[in-house]
């Protein structure tokens, strides 16, 4: 009978365990259609460790890499990507002032720039956008279903010498288009 | 190989096509083109050049990552030595891979010196790779130890606290405009503001300024457009110690936040002339409804010196936190630079050892193969010299041995075929004789020193009457046989060891003939007279003998014919006379007379015929002898016989298309008659006399031998045959099994037969009676 519990509680955990692991960093996607105008909005949750965070204090320019993929779904073959854009926030933490100096740009254009004393407001300045007219809804087809997909990452990273490669954390969004 | 080196080669001997010149040993195309890196010293040269510029710049590398934009580190150079790093161990894998699983396969198909080759890299790998392994395990551990050592505390805890101190003096400053500020915005009359007096402003502002060390004290009026609040500039007090080459544009940003309820920092305004302004500001209100009617900005003014202290100080407490913060990455771009100096090492240093065990084991191997090839007979094999030191004097020396031995090798095979060609002039010359002595009529037997019979030759087989198994027999077994006791005596002179030849003439009976033989045995002695056998020559003297023997006939006749017949005329004259004399006797008188005289005279008459016949023998004329047509003449002798002897039937089988033979027409016809005669005699003249219950039948049949060149004439009869013991005497002459007869009929057959070149044979019939074969040359 313990024999049994104990199995149970292993494929229990076996199957928790990827659940646990998931529970972290992520991006949450919200599209919106709006004046022919694909409006995004976008957060990068639980991304302040501590780790970026002592980056951040170090006085070391961390920017925030948003790639974004606008994506038709396709169902007997890969997506097809309709659009990209890449959105960049910049954080520079002043040592002698404690202040944030912050920017934002899309697609190389700076677009916001600003100066914040609150690590909450910085915070805030990197991780979260709102409505950000990205691309254009013309091309989209009514009805049609489509991704919304945003690769989040920092630089400079963090990496490690044995396996460098990281690609970031990643979150979607699907919907139907309807005009 | 180059065409001088070809040029002074020496010349291979031509053996055969296999033996074709090979250039050299092991190569191929494979192995030339690998040689053109590995052999050639410039490019391996400038291979090290490039490893060690690859070391330089890694050098450097490592020394300025530091300094290097932190983004460049962690994107691209980590990312670039990572991919060296595993582009090397690849390179380094798949170098060891492949010379491991090489010298595995050379050991297991037995190649020279795969063992010593094995060991040799073996040992060359252990060498490097122990030592390397053991130096980036020591060497990454004192990266480690050393960026940690980086991040000491003492270090952090100065820069931060220097930090800390700069920022406290900059807070206070700040909290120090923020005072004043908000004091100004109490003292300065909002009234003066709204209608904007300048010059009230400036009286309030100005003892101020001065009272409390400010720097500048610029004063804003809020202005209400379109619902929205904006300020313009009214009043700027500053100090006569504020250096030029400030701006309004930080302070007119700062009053419209102010007025607009933001709460962002305050900005900190850089000077051209050195220093920094602090501002702080607050809002003007009118006192009974506390509406913002101004903005005032107290600004204070940070000296060069202290300002650039400060920035200095905050500016290496960021690259000390850089550091830390980026010491994950930089430790991975030591430990990959030290990895793929390691590793290049590694890979150098293994390529290297199994270069310099290929350029050892390669000349020997290739030796061993060029040994292989001269041991299988390819003389014409050279090996290639691929260097000049003792392997090349080798390779040298080695082919020198080589063009000795194919010279050696042409000698032996000139040697060889002038030894083949004497051979086969032997052979032919042995051929020739065992051929001539085939085909003599002179039988020759060689014996051996133990009596063996030798060789024997088909004349002495036919004429002593044995067959091929006696060669190898004893010499004495054979002549035991009852016929051939006669040469035991020639046999134990021939093994006396005399040197004279002995001759001996004996005679032998074969096949109811008698066979004359003349023998002469040679003993065969060595220079030292030791016996080494005998040859024994055997010649058949019986036409010799017989022809004599005729010879004296004829003598025998010619004087009888003389001796006789001159006394028989006498005799029958003389008997007439007493015959004629008698006439008038008594009649028993005459009577007997008359019988006796009679007598006298018919036996005379016999004596004449005989004395004629033997005359004739005796005076036989040569035969004129003329290409005849053997059919038509036997054709003709034949019809001289139709209606005489009506019992026996004459069967005449002619040969078609019988060439013509040269014969004496009238002799050969002489001899048929002859035959055909014989035969009626021994049919007995009509079919009651034929004894055997055969129809009595005489055949008379040519035939044509063209291989041979023979026409033959045969005549047999079904009669009751001749025995063999009477066959040979037939041609004698005066032998005759009839009454009445001289004897000479046959003799004189043969003599014509003999004289026309051709011979006569007699034989049993089948199933009965006699066969006379003549045999003429056509």
């Amino acid at each position: 009978m313990n024999r049994v519990r104990v199995y149970v509680g292993a494929m229990l955990a076996a199957l928790l365990l990827p659940a646990a692991l998931l529970a972290g960093p992520g991006v949450t996607v919200t599209p919106l259609a709006r004046d022919g105008r694909l409006l995004v909005s976008f957060r990068f949750t639980d991304s302040f460790g501590e780790d970026l965070r002592a980056a951040i204090h170090s006085g070391l320019p961390i920017t925030f890499v948003y790639e974004i993929e606008l994506r038709r779904r396709t169902s007997l073959w890969l997506d097809r990507t309709i659009a990209t854009a890449t959105v960049l926030a910049t954080v520079r933490y002043d040592n002698l002032t404690h202040r944030y100096y912050v920017t934002r740009k899309e697609d190389g254009r700076i677009e916001r720039a600003d100066t914040v004393d609150r690590e909450e407001a910085a915070r805030e300045w990197l991780t979260s956008f709102d409505k950000l007219p990205l691309f254009d809804s013309a091309p989209l087809e009514r009805n049609g279903e489509y991704i919304l997909r945003i690769r989040a990452h920092t630089t400079p990273r963090n990496a490690s010498f044995v396996w460098p490669w990281e690609r970031g954390i990643a979150g979607l969004a699907k919907f139907t288009f309807i005009q | 190989m180059s065409l001088a080196r070809e040029a002074a080669r020496p010349q291979a001997p031509r053996l055969s096509s296999e033996h074709a010149p090979r250039v050299s040993s092991g190569g191929g195309s494979r192995l030339r083109s690998g040689r053109a890196f590995r052999d050639n010293p410039r490019l391996v040269l400038l291979g090290i050049i490039l490893l060690l510029g690859a070391l330089v710049a890694m050098v450097t590398l490592a020394d300025r990552s530091a300094e290097l934009n932190p983004d460049f580190v962690s994107e691209v150079v980590l990312y670039a030595v990572s991919v060296a790093d595993l582009t090397m161990v690849i390179a380094l894998g798949f170098v060891l891979a492949r010379n491991i699983v090489k010298v595995v396969v050379e050991r297991r198909r037995g190649l020279p010196f795969s063992k010593f080759r094995g060991k040799l890299v073996l040992a060359m790998l252990g060498l490097t790779i122990v030592p390397s392994v053991l130096v980036l395990i020591v060497g990454g551990e004192l990266i480690r130890s050393s960026t940690e050592r980086w991040l000491r505390a003492p270090v952090d805890d100065v820069l931060r606290l220097a930090t800390q101190i700069a920022h406290d003096y900059y807070r206070e400053r700040e909290t120090l405009m923020e005072g004043h500020a908000a004091r100004l915005a109490g003292a300065i009359p909002a009234t003066s503001v709204i209608a904007g007096d300048e010059e009230s402003v400036r009286r309030a502002v100005a003892p101020e300024v001065a009272a409390a060390k400010m720097a500048l004290v610029e004063v804003y009026r809020v202005e209400v457009t379109g619902g929205r609040q904006r300020v313009t500039p009214l009043v700027a007090v500053e100090s006569a110690s504020l250096p030029r080459g400030h701006t309004r544009a930080s302070a007119d940003l700062l009053a419209s936040r102010i007025i607009t309820g933001g709460t962002d920092p305050q900005p900190l305004e850089p000077l051209e002339g050195g220093g920094e302004l602090v501002r702080a500001g607050a809002i003007i209100r009118e006192a009974q409804t506390n509406q913002p009617v101004g903005v005032v900005i107290a600004s204070d003014h940070l000296s060069g010196g202290l300002a650039a202290h400060s920035r200095r100080i905050t500016s290496a407490y960021e690259d000390y936190n850089h550091l830390r913060v980026l010491k994950r990455p930089l430790q991975g771009i030591y430990l990959s630079l030290f990895l793929m100096m390691t590793l290049m090492i590694l890979v150098s240093a293994t390529w290297m050892g199994l270069y310099v065990a290929k350029r050892i084991t390669r000349p020997v191997q290739r030796l061993a193969a060029g040994a292989r090839e001269i041991g299988a007979g390819h003389l014409d094999h050279r090996i290639e010299a691929e260097t000049r030191d003792e392997f090349g004097s080798l390779v040298e020396a080695f082919n020198s041995m080589a063009s000795g031995l194919a010279a050696s090798q042409q000698k032996l095979e000139r040697s060889r075929l002038d030894l083949e060609r004497k051979n086969q002039q032997l052979d032919d010359r042995r051929r020739y004789i065992e051929t001539v002595l085939e085909r003599i009529a002179t039988g020759v037997v060689s014996l051996g020193a133990d009596s063996r019979i030798e060789t024997i030759n088909g004349a002495a087989l036919r004429l002593l009457g044995v067959d091929r198994s006696v060669i190898g027999a004893q010499a004495d077994e054979v002549v035991q046989r009852d016929d051939l006791r006669p040469l035991e005596p020639l046999l134990r002179h021939a093994r006396g060891g005399g040197k004279a030849p002995a001759a001996q003439e004996f005679a032998l009976a074969r096949d109811g003939r008698e066979l004359h033989l003349a023998a002469a045995a040679t003993p065969l002695q060595r220079d030292d007279g030791t016996f080494e056998g005998a040859v024994l020559v055997f010649d058949d003297v019986t036409p010799l003998i017989r022809t004599q023997r005729v010879a004296a006939w004829r003598d025998v006749a010619r004087r009888l014919a003389h001796e006789i017949k001159n006394p028989l005329t006498p005799i029958q004259l003389c008997a007439e006379r007493m015959r004629r004399h008698f006439t008038t006797a008594p009649p028993t008188a005459r009577a007997l007379v008359e019988e006796c005289t009679s007598t006298i005279v018919g036996e005379v008459e016999s004596l004449k015929e005989l004395v004629d016949e033997f005359a004739q023998f005796a005076r036989m004329p040569a035969p004129r002898a003329v290409p005849s047509d053997l059919n038509a003449v036997l054709a003709d002798t034949v019809l001289l016989y139709k209606g005489l002897f009506n019992g026996i039937r004459i069967e005449q089988r002619f040969a078609d298309a019988l060439p013509p033979v040269r014969v004496d027409i009238e002799q050969f016809r002489r001899v048929v008659i002859n035959l055909v005669d014989n035969a009626v005699e021994a049919l007995g003249g009509n079919p009651a006399a034929s004894s055997n219950g055969h129809t009595p039948e005489i055949v008379i049949e040519t035939r044509h031998d063209p291989v041979n060149g023979v026409a033959s004439v045969v005549v047999a009869d079904n009669g009751p045959g001749i025995p063999a013991a009477d066959r040979e005497k037939l041609f004698m002459p005066y032998y005759s099994t009839k009454r009445r007869g001289s004897g000479l009929g046959l003799a004189i057959v043969r003599r014509i037969i003999a004289e026309h070149g051709g011979s006569i044979d007699v034989a049993d019939n089948t199933p009965s009676g006699t066969i006379f074969t003549i045999e003429l040359p056509v």
